[in-house]
């Protein structure tokens, strides 16, 4: 089992330090996630290796999944595109169904905490019957919530009121709340199978057995078949750039099942790399991570052409495996990429085949913007920060009047 | 830790009106604690006015006036508040239009709650100091070098030049760590520079690990 002292060679000891001199002054809280899945998405990544890490510096954390029929999921998914903004009815029985389900849940929760960290929009109306189960109720919502559908959120700010504080990982993302509002920005685990270091060897098997052959630079993204995602305008700057430079481009990634124009997209994708021996379309399963792991760490440059974004975890996978990174001017890739530091933004398939072509022809340049994404993915998106972070906030509810606490 | 207060700033006016608004631990977060909050290595802009300007609006000659104000010259944030609204109302003032950030780079406020703990890390000789400086995290060198000017109320005053000042003396060190121009240097950067100038005003007494 991965413990906190491996994280010490990549973080530095001070860092394992100060995580374990806060959980002291904590003492053994007792701490309780919330969310509605154990496997798949970026919330049950990060819970999967936080929640054993916080247990080992003594606190008492338990990881709690709500349940519930197809109809339940369908509107919390509604619920979660309305917060990123789109056009969305829920009828007042869908509403109801989404308390009732809330409800029957809050049946099985005999538990009694200190703090609870409710993830998201599913489980949030658990507070209406919990309440006095918890001394703390913090939400977390890590959606892009910076244009929420206006009646769905005046639906979820009537509910989200009631929690003391929440948080969400980044400042736009905030809103209009009668509480405390936090910003814990997501993170990777450098140890996952997704990120650790792997050997020349594995990365090669699995070139290998996906048949790419390293035969000209590798221009990578990893990402859904989304048009969010932009594949077909990654297509257009690999075709602007080749028509000066040689070089290669995989797209990898899994097809969007819950987006209606997944299938449309995929098509659209398969028929602009038709008859294109030098584009690669890989459609890989959701628990892929060592071949996207392996894949990351063979590219020369590595894109993340969104034209919506959250955050942009794959783009922090990118950066910490030392790769220039271009990405999309958007969401959190903003907060990530700076040009000519750690990678490139931009705006169009014309300014990403630029940049491409620009960092192809500079390798050094490219090598000293991996070398910086690197250690500024060490020093702010590893899941020791998160660990601090949620350490740090329950240190401060404790002691909500005060705006500078010395320990 | 940061807090998003819900508000933002899509032109230069909103930021101006936002400046003289604010409570002064927004305009305290986005000129000094942002650094600790997040910072891009070999970071250009020293304050995240200055950034916006330069990557938002795209106006390198406001970044160059944002970036040539020094906070440590004013006794007080009302006084520096005054500062950065006097840079703004006279480039406002010179040019006919209000310049816009370009769309998702809005300047979004926050201000932040701080925890300060011991690090454990001690010293009472030169030499643990220097070992020390080395094994700090760079929190503390934020706490000890940008917090401590406040704190002490000396702005050219630090808490490690304060603390070798007080208990060996050494002038001419001490003035030359207040003579670092930390408003431009990374934290990491600040902890090489004060390392290599103990190192050059005493000699190998530094590498020394016994």
């Amino acid at each position: 089992m991965i413990g906190l002292n491996d994280y010490a060679p990549i973080v530095g000891q001070e860092v394992i330090d100060q995580l374990q001199r806060l959980a002291e002054r904590l003492g053994p809280r007792r701490f309780i996630h919330v969310n509605s899945t154990r496997a798949g998405g970026g919330v049950a990544e990060i819970l999967y290796r936080a929640v054993p890490l916080l247990q080992q510096l003594g606190l008492d954390v338990k990881w709690e999944v709500i349940h519930g029929d197809q109809k339940f999921f369908e509107i919390t998914k509604a619920m979660h595109n309305a917060l990123q903004g789109y056009k969305v009815h829920l009828s007042p029985a869908m509403l109801d169904h989404y308390r009732e389900i809330n409800r029957e849940n809050a049946r099985k929760f005999t538990w009694e905490s200190d703090f609870v960290l409710v993830h998201d929009p599913q489980p949030a109306y658990l507070i209406n019957f919990l309440r006095p189960q918890a001394k703390h109720w913090i939400w977390r919502c890590h959606i892009d919530a910076s244009r929420p559908e206006r009646h769905v959120w005046k639906f979820l700010q009537e509910i989200v009121s009631q929690y003391e504080a929440s948080v969400f990982s980044m400042s736009q993302f905030a809103q209009n709340l009668p509480h405390p509002q936090y910003l814990i920005r997501p993170s990777i685990d450098p140890l996952s199978e997704k990120n650790r270091e792997l050997t020349t060897a594995e990365v090669q098997e699995v070139l290998d057995r996906l048949e790419i052959e390293r035969d000209k630079p590798i221009i990578l993204q990893v990402s859904r078949f989304d048009s969010f995602k932009d594949p077909v305008g990654v297509i257009e700057a690999f075709r602007m750039v080749r028509r000066h430079t040689p070089c290669k481009l995989v797209l990898a990634g899994g097809e969007a099942i819950d987006d209606p124009e997944g299938p449309r997209i995929f098509a659209e994708v398969m028929e602009a790399a038709k008859d294109e021996p030098d584009i690669q379309i890989l459609l890989l399963p959701p628990d892929a991570h060592h071949e996207v792991n392996a894949l990351q760490r063979a590219a020369d440059i590595i894109v993340q052409k969104s034209t919506r974004e959250g955050f942009g975890l794959t783009v922090t996978e990118a950066m910490w495996k030392g790769k220039p990174v271009i990405g999309g001017a958007v969401g959190g890739i903003v907060l990530q990429l700076r040009d000519y530091t750690t990678g490139f933004l931009v705006h169009s398939p014309e300014g990403c085949a630029f940049r491409i072509r620009y960092l192809l022809h500079r390798p050094e340049m490219a090598r000293r913007m991996g070398k910086m994404a690197r250690e500024f993915v060490r020093q702010h998106f590893l899941t020791t920060r998160n660990i601090r972070d949620y350490l740090t906030l329950m240190i401060l509810r404790e002691n909500p009047t005060e705006r500078i606490m010395e320990l | 830790m940061p807090m998003p207060i819900g508000k933002k700033a899509i032109n230069l006016r909103e930021l101006l009106q936002a400046v003289r608004e604010l409570d002064e631990s927004v305009l305290y977060y986005h000129i000094f604690q942002s650094r600790l909050a997040i910072a891009q290595p070999g970071e250009e802009y020293p304050n995240e006015f200055a950034r916006w300007a330069a990557t938002a609006l795209q106006d390198i000659k406001l970044a160059e006036k944002l970036s040539s104000f020094d906070p440590f010259d004013y006794d007080n944030l009302a006084q520096v508040r005054q500062a950065v609204v006097d840079i703004l109302e006279e480039y406002l003032w010179d040019i006919p239009y209000v310049p816009w950030a370009r769309s998702g780079f809005e300047f979004y406020f926050c201000e932040a709650s701080t925890v300060v703990m011991r690090s454990q890390i001690r010293a009472d000789t030169l030499l643990k100091f220097c070992e020390s400086l080395r094994k700090v995290g760079l929190d503390s060198m934020y706490y000890h070098f940008f917090e401590a000017r406040w704190r002490l109320g000396v702005r050219k005053a630090d808490d490690f030049s304060f603390w070798i000042e007080t208990n060996f003396g050494l002038p001419e060190l001490v003035a030359a760590i207040r003579g670092i121009d930390i408003y431009f240097y990374s934290l990491r950067e600040i902890r090489d520079t004060l390392l290599g100038l103990i190192h050059q005003h005493l000699g190998e007494l530094c590498d020394r690990t016994q």
